[in-house]
C-alpha cells in the first residue's frame, strides 16, 4: 500500500513537471531574440519599429512582443524574464535597483471632452478645479455648451498615463474620489465619447472620437507636441537591466538615432530629435 | 481452455493497474495544485492582513486613495504602506453577486418549469441548445454589450439630471452602476441555472408527479409541490455554481459596474441602484498593472485570498444545504 502511494506521488510530481515547460520560453536559436513586454501605450509603437528594423538589418534578430502595462514591463525586465520592459511612466523610487530607463520617444497627453461639448480651452487651475472635484457642474465652466454634472474619467493608480497626468497637470491637487477609474486609454475614450457630460485624458493616439481640449491655449496635436509648445508631453521608455549591450544596444540606438525610426515615431508620437 | 483464459487475463490486469495509477496521479496532482495555490496566495497576502488586522475588513477612508498610497510606497521595505480598509469592495461584491443571484434564481426556476412542463415539444427542442449556447458565451462579450449599449443608455436616458446633481459632490452617476452590473450578471448566470434545473426537473420520476395529478392537483401545483421539492438539491447546486461564476466575474464587471471603490448607500432611495460599485474581482483586474510594486501586489493577493475563502464557504454552504434537504429527495428513497 505504501509502495503504491509513493508511486502515485511520483506520477503526480511528473505530471506537474511536464506541465511547467510549456510556460517557459523556447530554447534560444543561433539568432538573438529580443523579448519585450509592458506598456500598452508603447506596444503599438514597438511593433511598428520592430517590423521596419527587421527589414533594415536583414532579419539580424528576432522579436517577441508582449503587453500587460508599464509595471509588468518593469517587473519582467527586473526579474530577467524579458530583454526590454516597455514603460510609459517615469522611474519610481520603489523600482528595483540596476534598471536603466532608455527614453525612446515622447507622447502627448490630451484632455478630451465629448464632441457635443467642444471646450475652447483649459488652463492648469481649471483642470485642477474640475478633476479635483471643486467644480462639479458644466455651467461653472466657461465655454461649455453643457449644463449638467461633470463626469470625470480617470485611470487606475497603477497606470503609466495616470502617473503622467498627476505629474503634469495636477501638481499637489488630489483627483476627486468619485471619479470613474478606467483600465485603459480605449475605455476612457469610449466613455467620454458616449457621455455628453464627460471629460478625461488619453494618449494622443486615442483621440479620434472625442474633442481634444486646448491646454493653456495650445491645441493638443502632433505638430504642437513636436515643436514643444504643448505642455502635456511625457516620455516613453524601453527599460533594460543595466546599460543595453550587443543586439539590444544596437536596436535601441537605431530607434533613437536613425531617420527610418524617427519617421515611424513621427506618425503618432514625438521623436527625440 | 482455462489455462488459456488465465493467460489472457494477465495483461488486462496490468493495463487496469496502469490506468489506476495514472488516474490516481492526475487526481492527486489536482489536489496538490489546489494546496500549492492556497499556500501561495496566503503567503503572498499575509503582510496586508497582518498590518491591518481586522480593520482590513472594516470601512473608513477612501479605498482608491489607500490603493494609490500603497502603490506609491517608498522604496525602503520598512516604510511600505499597507493601510487598507476593504469594506466598500466586500460590500459591492456581496451586493452585486446577491442581487444577480436573487434575480436569476427567480427567472431560472420559472423558465425551467415552463420548459419542462408547459412548453410545446418543438419549443423544448429549440430552447435546450439555445440555453446551453448562452451559458457558453464568454463574459467579455457581455461586458462589451454592457459598456457600448447599456451603460450609455442608463447614463444618458435613465438617470435624470436632478439625480446626478443630488449626489454630485459625493459620487458621479455616469451609467456604470450596480443596476447594470446586476442586470448583465443575471443574464450571464441564468442560463447555467436554467440548464441544471431543467435536467433536475426532468429526472424527477414521472409517477411522482402523476401520483399528485391522480389526487386531483393541477399541473402547476404538482410541479411546484412535488417536482420542485424533489429537485431542490440540484437547484441549490445550480445556485452555488452560478454564484461561484458571479463571484469570480471580473472583466465584465470592471467594464460595467463602475470603477470606483464606492459603497452605494441604500439611504439615497432610487438613486442607490445607479451608484457605482467595484467588486473584489474587478478590483484585481483593474489594478493588475501594479503587481510589481511589492506592497501593492500583496494587497491584491489579499483580495484574491478573500475570494478564495468565500468560494470555499460557498461550496460548503451548498453541501450543508443539500444535506438538510436529503430527506425529501430521490436519494432518500
Amino acid at each position: 500500500m505504501r509502495n503504491r502511494l509513493r508511486r502515485v506521488g511520483l506520477f503526480s510530481a511528473l505530471a506537474i513537471v511536464a506541465a511547467v515547460p510549456a510556460a517557459a520560453p523556447a530554447v534560444a536559436s543561433a539568432k538573438t531574440t529580443i523579448t519585450m513586454s509592458g506598456s500598452t501605450t508603447v506596444a503599438p509603437l514597438a511593433a511598428l519599429l520592430a517590423r521596419k528594423y527587421l527589414q533594415v538589418c536583414d532579419r539580424c534578430v528576432s522579436f517577441k512582443l508582449l503587453q500587460g502595462g508599464s509595471d509588468i514591463g518593469v517587473a519582467d525586465v527586473a526579474a530577467g524574464r524579458v530583454t526590454i520592459g516597455n514603460s510609459s511612466r517615469d522611474p519610481k523610487p520603489s523600482d528595483p535597483g540596476g534598471l536603466v530607463f532608455n527614453t525612446i520617444a515622447h507622447d502627448a497627453l490630451c484632455l478630451v471632452s465629448n464632441k457635443a461639448n467642444p471646450l475652447p480651452g483649459l488652463d492648469q487651475a481649471g483642470i485642477q478645479a474640475i478633476f479635483g472635484g471643486s467644480v462639479r457642474s458644466w455651467s461653472q465652466v466657461p465655454g461649455s455648451t453643457q449644463t449638467g454634472t461633470i463626469d470625470l474619467y480617470t485611470r487606475t493608480a497603477a497606470s503609466g498615463t495616470q502617473d503622467a497626468f498627476l505629474k503634469i497637470f495636477m501638481g499637489s491637487t488630489k483627483v476627486f474620489s468619485g471619479a470613474s477609474q478606467k483600465g485603459s486609454n480605449g475605455l476612457v475614450e469610449q466613455s467620454v465619447a458616449a457621455d455628453p457630460g464627460g471629460i478625461g485624458y488619453v494618449s494622443l493616439a486615442f483621440t479620434k472620437n472625442v474633442h481634444t481640449i486646448p491646454y493653456k491655449g495650445v491645441e493638443c496635436n502632433l505638430r504642437n507636441a513636436k515643436s514643444g509648445q504643448y505642455g502635456g508631453v511625457r516620455n516613453l521608455y524601453m527599460v533594460t537591466r543595466g546599460a543595453p549591450t550587443g543586439a539590444t544596444a544596437k536596436w535601441i540606438n537605431w530607434i533613437t538615432h536613425s531617420k527610418d525610426a524617427s519617421k515611424i515615431i513621427g506618425t503618432q508620437w514625438v521623436p527625440l530629435t | 481452455m482455462s489455462v488459456n483464459g488465465s493467460h489472457n487475463a494477465k495483461p488486462v490486469d496490468r493495463t487496469d493497474q496502469r490506468a489506476e495509477l495514472a488516474l490516481g496521479a492526475l487526481a492527486s496532482a489536482v489536489l496538490l495544485l489546489i494546496g500549492f495555490m492556497i499556500v501561495f496566495v496566503f503567503s503572498k497576502a499575509w503582510p496586508s492582513f497582518a498590518h491591518n488586522g481586522l480593520a482590513w475588513f472594516g470601512g473608513g477612508g477612501n479605498v482608491d486613495e489607500q490603493l494609490a498610497n500603497i502603490f506609491n510606497s517608498p522604496a525602503n521595505p520598512s516604510d511600505y504602506v499597507y493601510t487598507m480598509h476593504a469594506w466598500p469592495l466586500l460590500y459591492a461584491t456581496a451586493l452585486i453577486t446577491g442581487g444577480a443571484l436573487l434575480l436569476s434564481t427567480a427567472i431560472s426556476l420559472l423558465s425551467a418549469m415552463f420548459i419542462v412542463e408547459f412548453a410545446p415539444l418543438a419549443m423544448q427542442r429549440l430552447m435546450q441548445p439555445v440555453i446551453r449556447l448562452l451559458a457558453a458565451v464568454p463574459s467579455v462579450v457581455y461586458g462589451l454589450i454592457g459598456i457600448l449599449v447599456l451603460v450609455p443608455f442608463v447614463g444618458n436616458q435613465v438617470i435624470s439630471g436632478a439625480e446626478k446633481d443630488s449626489v454630485r459632490y459625493v459620487i458621479q452617476l455616469d451609467g456604470t452602476s450596480v443596476l447594470v452590473g446586476v442586470l448583465v450578471l443575471t443574464v450571464m448566470i441564468t442560463p447555467i441555472m436554467v440548464a441544471i434545473t431543467t435536467d433536475a426537473l426532468r429526472s424527477v420520476p414521472r409517477n411522482w408527479t402523476e401520483g399528485a395529478a391522480a389526487l386531483g392537483v393541477n399541473r402547476w401545483r404538482a410541479l411546484r409541490t412535488v417536482g420542485l421539492r424533489a429537485a431542490r438539491p440540484a437547484i441549490v447546486a445550480a445556485a452555488v455554481l452560478a454564484t461561484a461564476r458571479a463571484l469570480g466575474e471580473a472583466i465584465m464587471l470592471s467594464m460595467v459596474s463602475g470603477s470606483v471603490g464606492f459603497a452605494p448607500n441604500p439611504l439615497d432611495g432610487t438613486t442607490f441602484i445607479f451608484e457605482p460599485a467595484r467588486t473584489l474581482a474587478a478590483t484585481i483586474v483593474d489594478n493588475a498593472e501594479g503587481l510589481s510594486v511589492k506592497p501593492f501586489g500583496q494587497t491584491i493577493y489579499a483580495f484574491a485570498a478573500v475570494l478564495l475563502i468565500s468560494s470555499f464557504f460557498l461550496s460548503f454552504a451548498g453541501w450543508a444545504a443539500r444535506q438538510s434537504m436529503r430527506k425529501y429527495t430521490l436519494q432518500a428513497r
